[in-house]
């Protein structure tokens, strides 16, 4: 189908959508230059509005504010809920280091004695030996 | 502000700067305004074929940016989206205002390029020209679409989001808008330079 062009002319047209690219190209590499009056102009509308009664300041975006070493050093570790947990962490293990074992048996002792027959005993205590002083036959 | 200081909010994404001027920083503006104005006026340039409109349109765009800076929400749009979008919208309102004028030759960007031959010079001016004025008689959205992509080299999903339209009808534009510009020149092939064969 030649959409009623002249062979010619579809030919010319095909040579010139060829050479379009090369055009665009040249367009990309040019382009006008912000010249000095209209950067001015520009400022000028900015600095108008920067002085006008201001809304209440937003929070600067976290990229703006270059964090600190520490704060670096925690992001590494995976940021504020990991070094937390690392905190727990660490805490527990001075604790448990610094208990003595004596502390550490009477903490577990319990459970370890939960199967002897000390520990069934408990089962046999009189809860109710204050009737004992009560009289007899009253 | 020192040198340094500005070399180091220059490394800020226009999202973050735009934050900082709406907080009162005027460095944030200077920076903004040297990373985005020639973009724009570029783009207005090509979009309305006349400088003089296109340095307005780029001070009113600018001006729209400062404005919308304290309501500025990061993430949602990329700033430089939403500035062709605007820049687009006012030149087709000057477009439309001005219907039946035609666009001065001298508002094809100059060459700012490597010391070419004179001749070489005044044939790439004449083909520019040539070019802005093929431009010139396309639809506008298929001007837009075709400087978007072939001049400002974008990809069809980025012109898709500033045309607020599909990727598809993108395409359709810009071939559509290239097969028109390579018939409105095919005539004037001999007077470009172009020779057959």
């Amino acid at each position: 189908m030649n959409w009623g062009i002249p062979m010619a002319d579809k030919d010319r047209i095909t040579a010139m959508d060829q050479e379009l690219d090369a055009l665009f190209a040249t367009a990309r590499r040019q382009s006008l230059p912000l010249d000095e009056a209209l950067t001015d102009r520009i400022l000028a509308d900015a600095l108008a509005l920067q002085s006008a009664p201001a809304a209440p300041a937003r929070p600067v975006p976290a990229q703006a504010v270059r964090p600190g070493r520490l704060a670096q050093f925690f992001a590494l570790l995976g940021g504020w809920p990991a070094v937390a947990g690392l905190a727990t962490a660490t805490v527990a293990g001075l604790w448990i280091g610094t208990t003595s074992p004596d502390m550490l048996y009477a903490q577990t002792g319990l459970f370890e004695s939960a199967s002897s027959s000390e520990a069934s005993d408990l089962y046999l205590v009189d809860a109710f030996s204050a009737f004992d002083a009560l009289p007899a036959g009253g | 502000m020192s040198d340094m200081a500005f070399d180091a909010l220059d490394e800020l994404d226009d999202d973050a700067l735009l934050v900082l001027f709406a907080n009162g920083d005027g460095t944030a503006a200077r920076l903004l305004t040297r990373r985005l104005a020639p973009r724009v006026l570029n783009h207005a340039a090509r979009l309305t074929g006349d400088r003089a409109e296109a340095e307005d349109v780029t001070q009113e765009a600018m001006l729209r940016l400062w404005r919308i800076a304290p309501d500025w929400r990061r993430g949602e749009a990329r700033v430089t989206t939403w500035l062709y979008r605007v820049t687009a919208n006012l030149c087709t309102d000057r477009l439309r205002r001005r219907r039946g004028g035609t666009a001065p030759l001298d508002s094809v960007p100059e060459p700012e390029d490597e010391h070419p031959g004179v001749a070489e010079t005044m044939q790439d001016r004449a083909r520019m020209d040539a070019l802005q004025q093929a431009l010139d008689g396309l639809p506008e959205r298929q001007r837009q679409a075709v400087v978007l992509r072939h001049i400002e080299g974008m990809t069809n999903p980025e012109i898709a989001e500033i045309m607020e339209i599909g990727v598809e009808a993108v395409e359709s534009l810009t071939a559509r808008g290239k097969r028109a510009l390579a018939t409105a020149l095919a005539g004037r092939r001999d007077e470009l330079g172009y020779t057959d064969g």
